[in-house]
Parts: structure tokens; C-alpha cells; sequence
């Protein structure tokens, strides 16, 4: 098997889920590249993560809060034999970005990501749609407040500027319409948090509060309905190009920040072409969009080019040092470790989103990123920590320093690095000579010596990018 | 006391509700009775554990215990069960241990340790006591059932992992009847199944579903002195009340009314009460994932509404029948019935 | 020795979760106060009086002390209209002045833009505590979170001896090369930057001594950490700390005594620390909440209101009461329920920013907003 198929079953399984052990690579890398994409687009094809193992020990996930509830997600995101749908579900609330912190009511930001989940392949139309009748959009956007005497624009706006079309592809009076095209569509007032716990929110059209007027939206006229603006903007091109420099950005390589989107070509304006082909080709299938894209050269040729979100610095590590298979009590602190970093689940910032790429970057969140990793993997009792000792030892004999610096960042990537970087692990290696897999008397500094290059290798500047 | 022969089942109705969520309880996963009948009521979530204390008028009588897994403290807690001298046990199944507290909560010990050897414990999730005071446990990861003196001491056990008679698949509430018969709510197989003290298969009922009967992911069970077996069915957001022979008789969803605590909270709070006014309240009577069922001397049924942060409260009302008050039991059924 | 720069301090403090101000200072001579709270007043021999309407909370006796010595300004009734009463929104609208948008710049990151508009110093903002608090957000500043000072910066779970070789190579890996792609470069000069801090901050602890001994809970420990920074004297012009479990729906006569007992003990604590380090002088802390709470108890705790409290204190403030207390009167309340806020929060930054800091206030907090004059 070639070190090129590894590494590329590992970039693989590192965009389009959360990483993989070396184990499951080593499997992977056995079958063809596009069997593998066929199974990544098709999750149905493998079971669902077991909801009532959750259920027992972290209760009652309707009930949770939102910092629970995220926590038992990165379960998902390590456990889940459907990756991208997992990886999906993230994408699509980076593009959607939908605050807890406006409603404090989490069952309903809840509920949207597993609307998430389930649609995240499905046609842009049938996304949309249901996005427009999630309740926890409708009040981040107001759009419970959009009625047909008095419109309020906030999700007729951000529906076409951040949601779809991105700014300079429609007008004002686009806008206006499509406001009014949404009023009625309003959700049930739950029951409150107190005394009994949360309830469900439900979408509701009132037909009385909704604007039946006849209405001219990007040059088409008629009685529209919300459904009928959403009909209308997916079948444009500026649509499929909005979408696809998202789906590069999540997937492929870090691009500038949307709002610069207007002004800034996008990084490879073939790749950008592709992909917007197979959108309008399919009517916007998502899975069919990503069946292209990771089939497509530019994806297989964008190893390293993104940093890292919290969320797949987090998990990739999780994944890699192999832990967490079954819930336990740790997998709370995960939250809390992405939110540190910069990521809050369920709370991005704003509705723009996070913005990604370098920006995941400061002198904090590096420091979080660091010692976060250092410390996992510091811990020899990790299955994963302890397969790749198992593995130098298997390979017996003594390496070289060189041999030492080039066998480990191949089992924890594999990772391309950069001459400095590997001249950095070299001293490193050197300072101690070579490594001794033979004799067991040395067995504790050889171990020692592992986790030290393991530590220094998940400290460096290329594990921050994925 | 003994069994009745029968009984005229007159009904079982809804008596109270205690509780509310953040003042007193949070997530209840369990609950028993102390002196003066006061509610130990057991609480779980990520974020809190607790003991809450409550009298039976819903009044605040304290708490005692926090999250966290140094001693007296409790990190996956499951059931809380009292002993004839007025102590509690409660068993965590993220610590593998059972913890002891007295009435007023103070820690007076611990015992319990991890592995799949006997004696030791994989996530203990239910307790009951037999009539020597030793002590069932489910052992819910090695998917058995074992026997240990109060102060932790082994002597037994059975079960493995499977779907046969006597087999398990991460079995959570146990219950003893008065002739030291064991009773196991066998969570993943959706089956109660019935032991005698040495852990002899006698029967088993249930199914997977949600007919009447059927359970959803079973997890703790009671049984009263006239031998009724109470099955919390959590994934069917119900209480189901088996006979003696594991027939079932009748389903309880929930009928909560607002607790005295949460009445006064509401009255305090004009937002609050707009809301409300503004939703249906239709859904707030009902159960949501009860995790436990208990029963008192005194006939009255305990429900932690797991999903809903209270407890709700019913009174059995029976007449309990000598042989020569009721018909012979007949052969077949019959439509004879004017 | 080198002199201490005198530059301009500001210590921002806040009380997460809602500090329920009327249980604070307390209008203990108010009939509708005793009527709104039959379970969680708090008694009128209990109050510590500072003159015939309001008095501290019983635990408060160190900030009525530190009132008495005027060092104390008490900002009565602040807050902002239409009062937000989810924690995370409105500690938001508090960390970046938009009460109507969703920010995304936090105000003290805006004022550190302005301080050190070249990034020169990357400790002129330090926050102490997990993570960073929207305030000091913004891209391109940069801001050091410190959680604990002992064992701040890089791979700091690695033991003490061993660590030194391991900074050494990450040096190595973070240093920029000729013709890196951009992001690498930035994260190597990131990287560097931390290494930086690291090393600046290894300082603190090791040159700091004093005879204050602060009690052993979260937010002395982090105004500790404050005085260690600041009396190593390494340029940070402002400090964010908090201290949280001000959410007293339950329990709250004990809980918030417990609350106030750390709070003003930190506070005390701190003072006299810089008093006894002649380093004081140039130091100003402001206290602030996201809400204060609803006037009627709830037979235990208290709900989330609006119409909170803030305090500015050091040695160089002009003690007193500012703006005013909010009336207690039901037919003032607010939607039935609510205090009234006579002061706009955005005022109280513009204050510290513009008299404090020397900072114009109108772009940060977006406007111009009244302000009061505690410095003398």
C-alpha cells in the first residue's frame, strides 16, 4: 500500500468526518477512493449511533442543556459510523449559524441541528425549506415578529445574503419581498422553562398573518408563498456559487471570510466552476455536489491547506489517541474545551458565523489548541497512544533519530512537515540518540522519549491545519 | 402481611405533585422514603447531582451530596434505596461504587470497585434489599446480577450477557418480594424477569413495543406487599402495573398539576405567567422518561418525573379480597358478563 | 530601581449570572422592598446603613469600609432600555455595546486597539479565567488569557525540567521561514507571541510578595493574580476578571451572602495589597453585572430583572452615590416587575474610557452617553 494512498484516505477522512486511528486508515486504504466516497455519501448505508446507550447515561437529550447536549455531539462526532453526515450537520451550521444565546431555549437549537443531520445531503430546496420553518432560525431572525401589517425583514435579508446568493445578486426590493413571502410563518408558543423543564417548540403558518398580495421577486411575479421564494433562489447561479465557496471553504481550503466574498475572487475559480456544475446539474443534490468534490483533483491535492475548526482539532485528537468509543463522564469537558478555543457549539457569535481559517487563531486559542492535544496525548493508557508504541516496538530493532522523527509523524498523520519543523523534531530526537526497541530495561525512557515526540509533534504548526 | 387472594382494584388515582425544577429538583432519577414519610429524591445531570429532601407537602427540607467523585459525593448516580435503620445506599455508576449516607446525609461510607471479577462492578445501576438485608445489585456492563452482604461483602451472583432465560443486556432496576424472589428490569432486552434467591429463572415478561405490556427500555421496578410489580417504561414515558404473574393491569402517563412550590413561582413571575397563558398546556401532565417507580406502606405510588424535574404522587385504592369472596378463576374468558 | 510606569489601570470585574443589586445596597427603610420580598429581604437590623434609605448587605462590610473611606462610587440604577434577560445575549449586548445588533467586537478589545494600536506589548490586556469573554474580543488584538498564573503558557503539562527543552524546539518549529504559505507564517508569529507572554509572565509569581493573604476562592485568586501582574509592572493597562454564581433563582440569602463575603473580601484584599506596594495609584476597578433581578422574590431565589448596580473603586476615586437609585415604588416599576435604570451602562465605559483611560469613548461604546465624574 503506498504512503500517498494512506495519506490520502487520511486527508479523506479527516474533511470529510473527523480523522480516523491508523487502524481503520490502514483498512480503508485497502478499497478503492471512490468506493470510499460512495460510502461517506450514502450514510444509510451504516447504522445510526446508538441513541438509547446516550439516553442512559446522559439522559434525556431533548431535556439537556445546550453544553450537554454538544458535548454528547462530539460523542457522535467520534462514535459515528456515518461521518459526514456527522460532518454535514457542522457544515451546515456554520452557514446557518443559529445562536443559543438569543432564545436561551435549547431544545429548539437542538432540533435544528438534527434537522441538520438529517437533510445535510438532501437538495438545497428541501434544506431550505425546513431551515424557513425551524423555529430556533425563525426567532434568532425574527421572523415570528415578520407579520403581513408590519414586515420585518432580518430573515428575508439574511436568507438571500448569507444563506444563499451572498450580497450584489439581488436588490433591496428582492429583499422586501422575500420578507413578506415569509410572514405568517411563525412557531407555537412552548410551554415555559419553569416549573416542569423545557418543551419543544412547532412550526406554524398563520395564514391570517400572511401577506397574499402579488409580489415581483427576481423578476418573477405571483402570489408567492415563502416555498415559492425558496423555489426561485435555488435555481439560480449565484446560488450554486454561494454554495459551493462554502463548501470549499469547509472542505477543501480556507478562502477569505464570506462578507469579502463580494470583492475577492475565490481561490481556484475552476474548482469553484466544478462544483457549481454539478449543482445545477442535480438541482442543487447536495450529495451529488459532494460526490464531485471529493472525487474532484483540487480536493485530493488540498492536503493541509485548512487550519483546523476547535471542533476537528478536538475530535481529530480524540480520534487519534482512540479514546472515547463508549460514553463516560469526560466527553463533558469537550465542549468546554472548543469553546476556549474559540468554538461554542450551538452558540456561534453571530449569524455570520464563525469565521474560520487563520482567524480560529489567536494567542489564546493557540495556547488552548497546544496543550490541549500535549495533554492527551500524554496519556499512554489511550488505545490510540498505545497502538502506535506498539507498532515502534513491533517495528524492533533501533531508529535512528532521523528514522524516530519520520516514523512517528507518519503515525500521527500522516503529516507533511516542514523542513524546520522536522529539523526541530531531529534535535529533539538526536538530544537522546537512537531509539532502543529492544532492550526492556530502557523500556520506560524509550516510552518517555514517544511521548515526548508525540507531544511536540501535535504542538506543531502543520497539526494545527487539517 | 400477607398476600390478598385477590383484589377488587377500585382504582389508583393521581393524588399530588412535588417539586419544581431549580428550586428543588433537577432530572430526578429516583426517589425513596424517610422518616416522616419525607422524599429522598435522587438527582442526575451533567451539570448537578443532589439528594433533595422534600416533605410530603412539598416543602424544601434540604439537600446533601454534590457532583463530583470524592467521597460523599456522586457522579452517575442511579438508585437510592433505604435500609430498616434509616440510612441510605445509592450506587453511581460512573464511580462503580455504592455510597451510604445517614438521614440527615452525612457520607458514612462507600464500597465497590471496577472489574468484571466477582464482587467487583462495571456501572451498578439498581439496589434492593431481601429480608436479611443483604443486597442485589445490577451489574449493568457485566450484565449480572449480584448478591452482597450491607457492608459490601460477596456472596454471589448470576447472569452474562444474552437474550436467554437468566441472560442480561445491561439490566438496570432490581426489586425482592417478601419471599426473597428477585425481580430484574432487563433494560436492553425490554423484559422483566422474575429469580428466586439463588438466581433460578422462575419467569419473564415483556416485549419489545408500546402496546400495554410492552416495554420501551425498562428501568427501575417496585413491587408492594400484595405482590404488584411496578415497571418504570422510561422510552415509553409511562409507569406500568404488572400483577403478581407479570399480567399487566394498567398504565399510568402522567397527570401532573402544578406543585405547591411551582405555584408560588409562577404567581411571582408576570412573564412568566403570560406564557404560559399563551401555550397549550395539554403536554405538562405527562411523564417524560421516567427512570424509577417506588411505592410506601401506605399504598401511595412515587413517580420522578425524570423529564419534567417533579414527582408525581398516586394512591392505590383496593379491596383486598379472602378466597371466599370471589368466583373460582374460570377456564377460558366469557362473554357471560351481565 | 527602574521607576513603576503610573499609566492609567482599569480592572474590570465582572459579576456573571446577575448580581441582584437591591440585595446589595438595600433600601431598608422601604416598606414596598420588605412587601416585594417576603422570603429573600433582607432584614433592616441586619443592613450595614451608609445613610437613612440605603445600606450594604450584611457581608458587605469591606466595600462599606472602603465606601466610608470615599474610594467608593456607587453607580445606582444602571442598565440600558428594553433590557435583555438571557444571560449569554445580554452579557453580549454589555461586552460589545449593541444592544440591537449582534456585535462582534468587544469594547475593551476596541480600547486595546487604541492603547497599543501597533500590538507591541501582547500583555496590555490580560484576562484572567477560562477563556475569553466577548469584551476583549476582537480580530487582530491581541489579548493573553491567563487561567492560573503558575502554570501559564505552552505545554505546561509537561514536567518543570523537561519543559525547557520542549519550548525550545517549539521555538524552533514556530519560527517563520522564507516563502511559507501566509497562514503558516502567522501562526508561527502567534506561536512566538505565546512564548513571549510566557516568559513575561513567568515573572509575576516569582518576584511577588506581600503580607495580604487572600481567601482561597475563585475571585481572590484571580485579583490576586491581577497584583502579581500588575507589580511586575509588564504594561497590561487593563485586566478583565470575574467572578461567577450570581444566578440566585434558589436559595439565595445563602448563596448571595456567600457571593458578597468573596466578593468584597477579594476586593479589600486587593486594595490593600497595592496600598501596601505603593502601586495603587494609577489602578481603578469597575464592578459590573449583566442584569440585576426582578423585585419580587420567588419564595426562594430571585428571577432575572433588569436595573443593576455598579461600583468604581480605588484610590484616586471621588466616593459617593452616582445617578439614582431606582425607585422602589410598585407604580414605578418597570412592566409591573422591573427596576427602572437611571444611568446608561454605555455612560459608565465612556467614563472609565474618556477620565480614566484618556481614550475617546463615542466609537467603542458607540455614541455619546451620560457619564458621571467619580474621579477626583
Amino acid at each position: 500500500m503506498g504512503e500517498n494512498r494512506l495519506a490520502l484516505t487520511a486527508h479523506l477522512m479527516r474533511r470529510a468526518g473527523f480523522g480516523a486511528t491508523r487502524e481503520e486508515l490502514e483498512t480503508l486504504a485497502e478499497r478503492e477512493y471512490a468506493e470510499l466516497v460512495e460510502d461517506l455519501v450514502n450514510p444509510e448505508r451504516f447504522p445510526p449511533v446508538d441513541e438509547d446507550v446516550l439516553e442512559r447515561y446522559y439522559g434525556w437529550l431533548e431535556g439537556v442543556q445546550g453544553k450537554v447536549w454538544s458535548g454528547v455531539w462530539i460523542y457522535r462526532m467520534v462514535n459515528s459510523q456515518r461521518p459526514l453526515e456527522e460532518k454535514m450537520a457542522l457544515f451546515w451550521h456554520h452557514v446557518f449559524a443559529t445562536g443559543v444565546s438569543k432564545s436561551d431555549h435549547p431544545p429548539s437549537s437542538i432540533q435544528q441541528i438534527k434537522m441538520l443531520r438529517r437533510l445535510g445531503l438532501q437538495d438545497l430546496r428541501t434544506i431550505l425549506l425546513e431551515l424557513s420553518r425551524d423555529p430556533a432560525m425563525i426567532f434568532w431572525l425574527d421572523n415570528n415578529e415578520n407579520h403581513a401589517a408590519d414586515p420585518n425583514e432580518n430573515y428575508g435579508r439574511e436568507l438571500l445574503e448569507l444563506f444563499s446568493m451572498g450580497v450584489g445578486n439581488y436588490s433591496e426590493t428582492d429583499i422586501k419581498m422575500a420578507a413578506r413571502a415569509f410572514t405568517g410563518w411563525t412557531f407555537e408558543q412552548p410551554l415555559g422553562l419553569y416549573p416542569c423543564g423545557f418543551y419543544p417548540s412547532r412550526f406554524t403558518y398563520r395564514e391570517d398573518d400572511h401577506d397574499e398580495s402579488e409580489k415581483t421577486f427576481l423578476g418573477e411575479s405571483g402570489k408567492f408563498d415563502g416555498a415559492d421564494i425558496i423555489d426561485i433562489i435555488v435555481r439560480q447561479p449565484a446560488t450554486a456559487r454561494f454554495i459551493a465557496r462554502h463548501l470549499y471553504n469547509f472542505f477543501v481550503a480556507d478562502e477569505a471570510q464570506v462578507p469579502a466574498w463580494g470583492t475577492v475572487p475565490p481561490r481556484d475559480p475552476e474548482a469553484i466552476d466544478t462544483l457549481v456544475k454539478a449543482y445545477m446539474d442535480t438541482d442543487g443534490d447536495m450529495r451529488s455536489v459532494m460526490r464531485t468534490l471529493l472525487n474532484s483533483d483540487f480536493f485530493k491535492e488540498s492536503q493541509f491547506q485548512r487550519v483546523k475548526s476547535p471542533v476537528e482539532l478536538v475530535v481529530g485528537t480524540l480520534k487519534l489517541v482512540d479514546t472515547n468509543r463508549f460514553p463516560d463522564t469526560n466527553v463533558m469537558s469537550y465542549p468546554t474545551a472548543t469553546m476556549v478555543m474559540g468554538q461554542q457549539l450551538l452558540n456561534p457569535p453571530t449569524v455570520e458565523g464563525w469565521h474560520t481559517g487563520k482567524e480560529w487563531i489567536d494567542g489564546g486559542t493557540l495556547n488552548e489548541r497546544v496543550n490541549f492535544a500535549v495533554n492527551l496525548v500524554a496519556d499512554t493508557s489511550k488505545p490510540g497512544v498505545q497502538a502506535i508504541m506498539d507498532r515502534l516496538e513491533k517495528d524492533g530493532g533501533s531508529l535512528t533519530p532521523s528514522e524516530f522523527v519520520e516514523r512517528c509523524l507518519d503515525l500521527t498523520g500522516p503529516i507533511e512537515a516542514s523542513e524546520e519543523t522536522r529539523a526541530a523534531l531531529l534535535r529533539f530526537a538526536e538530544s537522546g540518540g537512537d531509539l532502543d526497541m529492544t532492550s526492556s530495561e530502557n523500556g520506560e525512557s524509550t516510552r518517555e522519549r514517544i511521548v515526548r515526540m508525540l507531544q511536540l509533534i501535535v504542538a506543531s504548526r502543520e497539526y494545527q491545519f487539517a | 402481611m400477607a398476600r390478598p387472594y385477590a383484589m377488587l382494584r377500585a382504582g389508583f388515582p393521581y393524588v399530588k405533585t412535588v417539586g419544581m425544577r431549580r428550586l428543588t429538583v433537577n432530572f430526578p432519577v429516583d426517589v425513596a422514603i424517610g422518616r416522616n414519610d419525607a422524599l429522598y429524591i435522587l438527582c442526575r445531570n451533567e451539570e448537578g447531582v443532589m439528594v433533595r429532601m422534600l416533605s410530603q407537602e412539598d416543602e424544601d427540607l434540604g439537600f446533601f451530596s454534590s457532583l463530583g467523585t470524592g467521597d460523599g459525593q456522586l457522579r452517575w448516580p442511579v438508585a437510592i434505596v433505604s435500609d430498616g435503620e434509616g440510612n441510605f445506599f445509592i450506587s453511581d455508576e460512573a464511580c462503580h461504587r455504592i455510597s451510604k449516607f445517614n438521614a440527615e446525609g452525612e457520607f458514612l461510607g462507600k464500597w465497590g470497585e471496577f472489574g468484571s471479577e466477582a464482587g467487583q462492578l462495571n456501572a451498578p445501576a439498581g439496589m434492593a434489599f431481601d429480608s436479611d438485608e443483604n443486597m442485589y445489585v445490577a451489574d449493568g456492563l457485566n450484565h449480572r446480577v449480584q448478591k452482597f452482604a450491607k457492608d459490601g461483602e460477596f456472596l454471589g451472583q448470576w447472569g452474562g450477557f444474552g437474550t436467554g432465560n437468566g441472560e442480561f443486556n445491561m439490566p438496570w432496576g432490581v426489586a425482592v418480594d417478601e419471599f426473597d424472589d428477585v425481580y430484574v428490569a432487563d433494560w436492553r432486552n425490554d423484559r422483566v424477569q422474575k429469580f428466586d434467591a439463588n438466581g433460578e429463572f422462575i419467569f419473564k415478561f415483556g416485549s419489545t413495543g408500546s402496546s400495554d405490556g410492552e416495554f420501551n427500555r425498562p428501568a427501575g421496578l417496585t413491587l408492594d406487599s400484595d405482590g404488584d410489580i411496578y415497571v418504570a417504561d422510561s422510552g415509553n414515558d409511562r409507569v406500568q402495573l404488572f400483577n403478581q404473574e407479570g399480567s399487566f393491569v394498567q398504565k399510568f402517563v402522567g397527570d401532573a398539576t402544578l406543585s405547591r412550590s411551582a405555584r408560588a413561582y409562577m404567581l411571582s413571575n408576570p412573564m412568566f405567567l403570560r406564557l404560559r397563558d399563551m401555550a397549550s398546556i395539554d403536554m405538562q401532565k405527562y411523564f417524560r422518561r421516567p427512570r424509577s417507580v417506588r411505592v410506601d406502606d401506605k399504598g401511595r405510588m412515587y413517580v420522578p418525573d425524570y423529564g419534567s424535574f417533579r414527582v408525581q404522587i398516586y394512591q392505590k385504592d383496593v379491596e383486598r379480597l379472602e378466597e371466599s369472596q370471589i368466583a373460582a378463576p374460570l377456564k377460558a374468558p366469557s362473554l357471560l358478563t351481565a | 530601581m527602574k521607576e513603576r510606569s503610573q499609566e492609567p489601570v482599569l480592572v474590570v470585574l465582572q459579576l456573571s449570572g446577575g448580581n441582584d443589586f437591591m440585595n446589595t445596597l438595600i433600601p431598608y427603610t422601604s416598606g414596598d422592598y420588605y412587601d416585594a420580598r417576603p422570603t429573600v429581604a433582607i432584614p433592616q437590623e441586619d443592613v450595614l446603613p451608609i445613610n437613612d434609605t440605603l445600606g450594604f448587605h450584611p457581608s458587605a462590610g469591606p466595600l462599606k469600609e472602603l465606601y466610608e473611606r470615599n474610594k467608593m462610587a456607587i453607580v445606582q440604577g444602571i442598565g440600558y432600555p428594553n433590557s435583555n434577560r438571557s444571560h449569554f445575549r445580554a452579557m453580549d449586548i454589555w461586552h460589545t455595546c449593541e444592544p440591537h445588533e449582534v456585535g462582534t467586537e468587544g469594547w475593551v478589545a476596541k480600547a486595546v486597539r487604541e492603547l497599543d494600536p501597533r500590538s507591541e506589548n501582547v500583555l496590555t490586556c490580560v484576562s484572567l479565567g477560562k477563556g475569553l469573554p466577548r469584551a476583549v474580543v476582537s480580530s487582530g488584538v491581541p489579548v493573553t488569557s491567563v487561567d492560573n498564573l503558575e502554570a501559564y503558557g505552552v505545554m505546561t503539562g509537561i514536567a518543570e525540567e523537561e519543559r525547557l527543552e520542549a519550548l525550545e524546539i517549539f521555538k524552533h518549529m514556530y519560527t517563520p521561514a522564507v516563502g511559507a504559505q501566509a497562514a503558516m507564517d502567522y501562526l508561527g508569529n502567534t506561536g512566538l507571541d505565546v512564548l513571549k507572554g510566557t516568559d513575561m509572565l513567568k515573572k509575576a509569581p516569582a518576584e511577588y510578595k506581600s503580607d495580604v493573604e487572600y481567601a482561597n476562592n475563585g475571585i481572590a485568586k484571580s485579583l490576586r493574580d491581577v497584583a502579581r501582574i500588575h507589580l511586575a509592572d509588564l504594561g497590561t493597562r487593563i485586566f478583565y476578571t470575574q467572578h461567577g454564581g450570581y444566578d440566585t433563582h434558589s436559595r439565595e440569602l445563602l448563596l448571595h451572602e456567600q457571593l458578597m463575603t468573596e466578593l468584597s473580601g477579594a476586593v479589600m484584599d486587593f486594595y490593600t495589597d497595592l496600598e501596601e506596594h505603593a502601586a495603587g495609584d494609577n489602578v481603578a476597578i469597575l464592578v459590573f453585572t449583566e442584569f440585576g433581578r426582578r423585585i419580587r422574590d420567588n419564595g426562594s431565589g430571585t428571577d432575572h430583572g433588569s436595573g443593576g448596580g455598579a461600583f468604581i473603586i480605588g484610590p484616586r476615586v471621588k466616593g459617593g452615590l452616582y445617578a439614582e437609585y431606582p425607585s422602589v415604588v410598585p407604580a414605578n416599576w418597570l412592566n409591573g416587575e422591573d427596576l427602572r435604570h437611571t444611568i446608561d451602562f454605555r455612560g459608565i465605559y465612556g467614563t472609565m474610557l474618556e477620565q480614566w483611560m484618556g481614550v475617546e469613548a463615542a466609537p467603542i461604546v458607540g455614541g455619546t452617553f451620560e457619564q458621571v465624574h467619580p474621579f477626583a
